[in-house]
């Protein structure tokens, strides 16, 4: 461990301990179950906003889009566009009519709005899931980071290890301690720290005479090459082709050694190439950077699109946040301020990802690239690594540290508001309605708190559980695919829940349950047969191969939930007796119009005590 | 569901606390917010219907317009990679203020209308 890492270790370290005295220090003004789940309701537009983001921007974004624009070009670039445009169906369809609703949890929502027990636990199922599939991949980027960062394990464990469980140890503490205001402060912080660092990598790949248009000319001029680590079975598989490829890509002296793996004779192992890439759109035209068709062809890219932008609206710990604005007002304006911090993040990792092209390749030619990281052919083997990595090519030690802290803060809010969801979706939807309904305030807090140990302690099993399964192997870019997998799940269990819910009185409880099933479980059916077929645990022909194939299952999941609620309501025909109440109670303004009367719809601090 | 629902077919009509609630001095009636829902709903799914053409688009003309996709207009920045990197965002900014704004205005009407429909039912009935 060299200088350059002591830097960035404080640095991380720095960032844990500003987080854990803010959660100490919210503690004071965390009295009431509103107070530890909505942070008392009193959270204004720009911090709700900051908060948002600070929730929303998880390792995905701040290492993944950078690292899939490195690898993918334009496909890559989509990613950031669909994470972005996701917010557009939470104004324009949920955030205003959530916050009218005034509860506590999605699982709140779905119980008022159909009025039976039996959709509120469905919905409570389907938000930890929701949740744990996205926990998963920011448990398994603690790891990596660590593993990047640190390089070695603490007590005897080993580096991944070392970080999934101080990491878990670290959430756990923070959110049990300061709750939903201890974490929106955390929020606030961790999205203008990772935004800071994003600016700064940008700022210095300018000064360092970066030219947009000119970069990705360059990067365009010939055909798109891939880093990859295969087996030798893999290279030499199909007569050879895929040593064909590399031979015809790498530099002599780097093909070398990968001949001379395939020469020793082992099977099993493993060796980096470069592959030039194939246009899966565009079958007879070469894959330039600038073109799409790197990652997906013509069904995945619409696939993709609707699976980003429905999905962001399934997930369950931004939604819990829109309960946070003192008005429906207030909800429609936090969602915009989202849109304008998210969108300057997600215009400035792309270029991120296009500065690593040109200056990873003269870093390694001139034998300055850090050593850190692998590289073939002039280019990152993981291209996940690609911030940190050009951090420390552009801004050396401090720059690295910058970053670094960065991606942890990115970690750090999101799983902060992971938590509170799946401990709301327990302490408050289960326990407080179902366990113990005549609990005292200080009873209902600390099941909310217990709530979050637990979740942490299974988040940090899941998180474990990644290498012992193989998953890392079977999917080169897992942080970013896993993520999908939680939108995916997400926009199939919720979304047409909510639109029905909110747009449609004839929906019925059967119709939503129907539609959360449908919509939920197919999503989760077809990820499995996914990972499956990944894995080689079944083929890739018949139906099952098929639905296996499919990378984003929102194509299909989507409209299929949205027509199960539709035709069962139908059929069904039980709306709930007081209908007409609950439908005042979601469009109706006479509450804001008396909270207006009386001065309640002003923001308060998230300092005042009760 | 058991007691807690009723059939479609016979809306909830009856009693006061279906058709009206009521904060403070403030009343909501179900034909008041039936024209909010139906207001905000043209609303919505007007600005709705804009953002999935838009953002459908892009992977249509993706797949099918080649000047689209592969002709470079500003260095190597073709049409297509310019909107998704940059322009996509100016248009999701715009597109959330101008409908934050009209469905602020839009809150206020109904609003007014809703406190000016409740006076006047107090007047009639003081009068009356």
């Amino acid at each position: 461990m060299g200088s350059l890492n002591t830097i960035a270790i404080v640095l991380v370290v720095g960032l844990i301990l500003f987080t854990i005295g803010l959660s100490i220090f919210s503690r004071r003004f965390t009295r009431t179950t509103a107070d530890f789940y909505l942070a008392g309701r009193k959270v204004g537009s720009f911090s709700n906003a900051s908060a948002i983001s600070g929730d929303y921007l998880s390792a995905a974004s701040f290492l993944g889009v950078a690292g899939a624009v490195y690898a993918s070009g334009l496909d890559g670039v989509w990613y950031a566009a669909g994470f972005a445009g996701g917010f557009m169906v939470v104004v324009l369809f949920i955030a205003s009519a959530l916050r009218r609703f005034g509860e506590y949890t999605v699982a709140d929502f779905a119980f008022g709005r159909f009025g039976s027990h039996r959709i509120r636990l469905v919905t409570v199922v389907m938000v930890l899931i929701t949740s744990m599939f996205y926990m998963a991949p920011q448990m398994y980027g603690a790891g990596t980071t660590w593993k990047i960062l640190v390089g070695r394990g603490i007590f005897g464990m080993d580096p991944y290890t070392s970080g999934v469980v101080v990491v878990a140890a670290i959430m756990m503490f923070y959110v049990a301690v300061g709750g939903m205001k201890g974490t929106t402060l955390n929020q606030i912080f961790q999205f203008w720290w990772l935004n800071f660092a994003i600016i700064m990598l940008v700022f210095f790949a300018f000064g360092n005479g970066f030219s947009y248009p000119a970069e990705l000319e360059a990067a365009s001029e010939s055909t798109l090459v891939n880093t990859k680590v295969v087996t030798v079975e893999q290279l030499t598989a199909d007569d050879g082709a895929m040593l064909a490829n590399a031979k015809s890509v790498m530099t002599a002296e780097e093909f070398a050694a990968v001949q001379a793996a395939v020469d020793a004779g082992d099977a099993e192992a493993k060796v980096p190439v470069a592959l030039s890439a194939v246009n899966k759109l565009h079958e007879t035209r070469d894959m330039l950077f600038n073109e799409p068709g790197h990652r997906y062809n013509g069904f995945d890219q619409f696939s993709m699109v609707l699976a980003l932008v429905l999905g962001t609206a399934g997930l369950p710990h931004i939604l819990n946040r829109y309960y946070t604005n003192p008005s429906g007002a207030a909800a429609r304006r936090s969602t915009f301020w989202v849109l304008v911090f998210i969108g300057v993040f997600y215009i400035l990792a792309p270029i991120v990802g296009l500065a690593g092209i040109g200056m990873i390749r003269d870093a390694v030619a001139g034998g300055t690239a850090p050593a850190t990281a692998d590289y073939v052919n002039g280019m990152l083997v993981k291209p996940d690594a690609i911030m940190p990595t050009i951090a420390q090519i552009l801004g050396g030690e401090w720059l690295m540290g910058v970053v670094s802290a960065g991606a942890f803060a990115a970690m750090f809010s999101t799983i902060g508001g992971l938590l509170i969801a799946s401990a709301s979706a327990v302490g408050h939807d289960v326990y407080e309605k179902y366990v113990n309904p005549n609990a005292s305030e200080k009873q209902r807090v600390f099941v909310g708190k217990t709530s979050v140990v637990i979740f942490a302690l299974i988040a940090m099993g899941i998180g474990l559980g990644i290498p012992a399964s193989g998953l890392d192997q079977a999917y080169p870019a897992l942080i970013a695919m896993m993520v999908t997998w939680a939108f995916a799940v997400g926009a199939g269990a919720f979304v047409p829940m909510l639109l029905t819910g909110i747009w449609w009185k004839g929906t019925t409880e059967r119709g939503a349950i129907s539609g959360m099933i449908v919509g939920g479980g197919g999503s989760i059916f077809i990820i499995v047969l996914n990972i499956l077929a990944q894995l080689g645990v079944i083929g890739k022909t018949g139906l099952f191969g098929f639905l296996g194939g499919l990378t984003f299952p929102t194509l299909f999941t989507f409209p299929l939930a949205l027509a199960t609620i539709i035709i069962v309501s139908k059929m069904d025909g039980q709306l709930p007796k007081n209908v007409d109440e609950i439908w005042m109670r979601i469009h109706g303004t006479a509450h804001e119009r008396h909270e207006r009367e009386l001065g309640l719809d002003k923001v308060g601090t998230l300092f005042a005590k009760h | 569901m058991g007691d807690t629902t009723m059939q479609a077919a016979a809306p909830a009509r009856g009693g006061g606390s279906q058709t009206e609630t009521q904060h403070g001095t403030h009343i909501d009636t179900i034909e008041n917010v039936d024209i909010v829902f139906r207001a905000q709903r043209r609303l919505s799914f007007s600005y709705g219907a804009v953002f999935f053409a838009v953002t459908l688009a892009i992977p249509a003309s993706s797949v099918w317009w080649k000047s689209w996709y592969a002709t470079p207009i500003w260095g190597g920045f073709t049409a297509n990679y310019l909107f998704v990197s940059l322009f996509y965002y100016v248009f999701l900014w715009t597109m959330a203020w101008t409908y934050s704004k009209q469905a602020d205005k839009l809150d206020e009407t109904l609003m007014h209308m809703a406190d000016a429909a409740v006076a006047s039912a107090d007047t009639i009935g003081e009068e009356g």
